[in-house]
């Protein structure tokens, strides 16, 4: 097909387009997010020690940590959906504030005496269950990310698909976080991290292929 | 492209995404125009006309997530960075073949434009991955022959080929935009 061919075919029979808006994304986004958790919440899934938890310092930096980090990886995913925004400055933040978060944690760790061995402390078999519950309620948010990112034209799709993956990732452990019973800073590091990296890196590897353009 | 060049294209955009056949028309045939300039310098001919018409159906396609309360430009230039990497990693995955020692050229320019800029972004690799690039990518030799010229394993030749191009598409992916 000649060139001049192809643009009478694209110009003819032009319709009007809904514009994308990054503001849109990120409402309908926020509104998916407030129902999945007040879902989980009216399902009394939330852990029945809540008052005696938020007394504890790991409850707090579970939290903020948590909601930082689901609030800047998907801000970052939605702004680069448009080709002409790089995710490189978000993802370098997201990285800081795990970052950040790690040294907390240790911190918290150290002033928490804690006596029993390390493998004891990470309680395998409950750190799965907590790792598997993470994953799935971290896929409504990964698949509104994904139609979002199809509908998109994100110039850096594998960035953007990491992006995608640890916010939904975090925000799925956020979720998890009022059912988890787990104070343990180690367990905490330990098994969200893995739930996070896991998450992240399966939207690294599966959105780029079904997102091309 | 001249500022206000830029500010009519986005005009015409904007009237396009209202659905104007008349103005998406102008602004396509002037992108055409943009496009096969900008391809020129960086691919080799061959491929030029097929990365501009890629990039304008890419454009149509997506025209609803350009912004008209901002620039055009930087819009463009990301969609044809994004077509032109594209490219090149499918250069990557694509089988070379030989080329016929008598094959007819009528015009050396945009050939000279590519393969300067080709030559800036290959001396950034390691020396392995160069020549394996040159021998088989640019100057048409198999893998085996150039196995036997370089010393290095055929295997090795392919991978240091396929990690040459995704390096050379990591590096024009955090070049700035120009053009």
């Amino acid at each position: 097909m000649t060139s001049e061919t192809l643009l009478d075919e694209l110009a003819s029979g032009l319709t009007p387009v809904r514009l994308r808006s990054a503001r849109r994304d990120g409402m309908v986004l926020g509104a998916l997010a407030l129902v999945e958790l007040a879902l989980f919440l009216m399902l009394g899934l939330q852990r029945p020690d809540m008052g005696h938890a938020m007394a504890e310092p790991s409850f707090w930096w579970k939290l903020a940590t948590l909601g930082l980090l689901a609030a800047v990886a998907i801000a970052t995913a939605v702004r680069s959906f448009d080709p002409s925004v790089a995710p490189h400055r978000g993802l370098r933040w997201a990285a800081w504030l795990a970052g950040s978060a790690l040294l907390i944690g240790w911190g918290i760790d150290a002033t928490h005496h804690a006596t029993a061995p390390l493998l004891a402390r990470l309680e395998w078999r409950a750190g799965v269950s907590c790792l598997v519950s993470m994953v799935l309620l971290s896929l409504p948010m990964l698949i509104a990310l994904t139609v979002l990112m199809r509908r998109g034209a994100p110039a850096h799709r594998s960035e953007s698909a990491l992006a995608a993956g640890l916010g939904a990732a975090a925000w799925g452990a956020f979720v998890f976080f009022f059912r988890c019973g787990h104070d343990d800073p180690l367990y905490i590091v330990f098994w969200y991290g893995l739930g996070c990296v896991l998450t992240a890196l399966a939207g690294r590897a599966l959105l780029p292929l079904i997102t091309r353009w | 492209m001249r500022v206000d060049e830029a500010d009519q294209w986005g005009a015409w955009m904007a009237a396009a995404q209202g659905g104007h056949g008349g103005a998406y028309r102008r602004l396509l045939g002037e992108l055409r125009t943009w496009l096969l300039r900008y391809f020129a310098r960086r691919l080799p001919p061959a491929q030029v006309e097929d990365a501009v018409q890629e990039t304008l159906i890419a454009i149509h396609e997506k025209r609803h997530t350009y912004d008209p309360a901002r620039p055009f430009r930087p819009w463009l230039a990301a969609v044809a960075r994004y077509k032109w990497i594209d490219r090149l990693r499918a250069m990557g995955r694509e089988r070379t073949d030989e080329l016929p020692d008598t094959i007819g050229v009528e015009d050396h320019e945009s050939e000279v434009t590519s393969a300067l800029l080709l030559r800036d972004l290959i001396a950034r690799l390691k020396p392995a991955q160069q020549q394996a690039i040159r021998l088989v990518k640019l100057d048409g030799y198999s893998v085996e022959e150039a196995s036997a010229r370089t010393g290095q394993s055929p295997s090795l030749v392919k991978v240091n080929i396929h990690r040459g191009l995704k390096q050379l598409a990591a590096i024009v992916g955090q070049a700035p935009d120009d053009e």
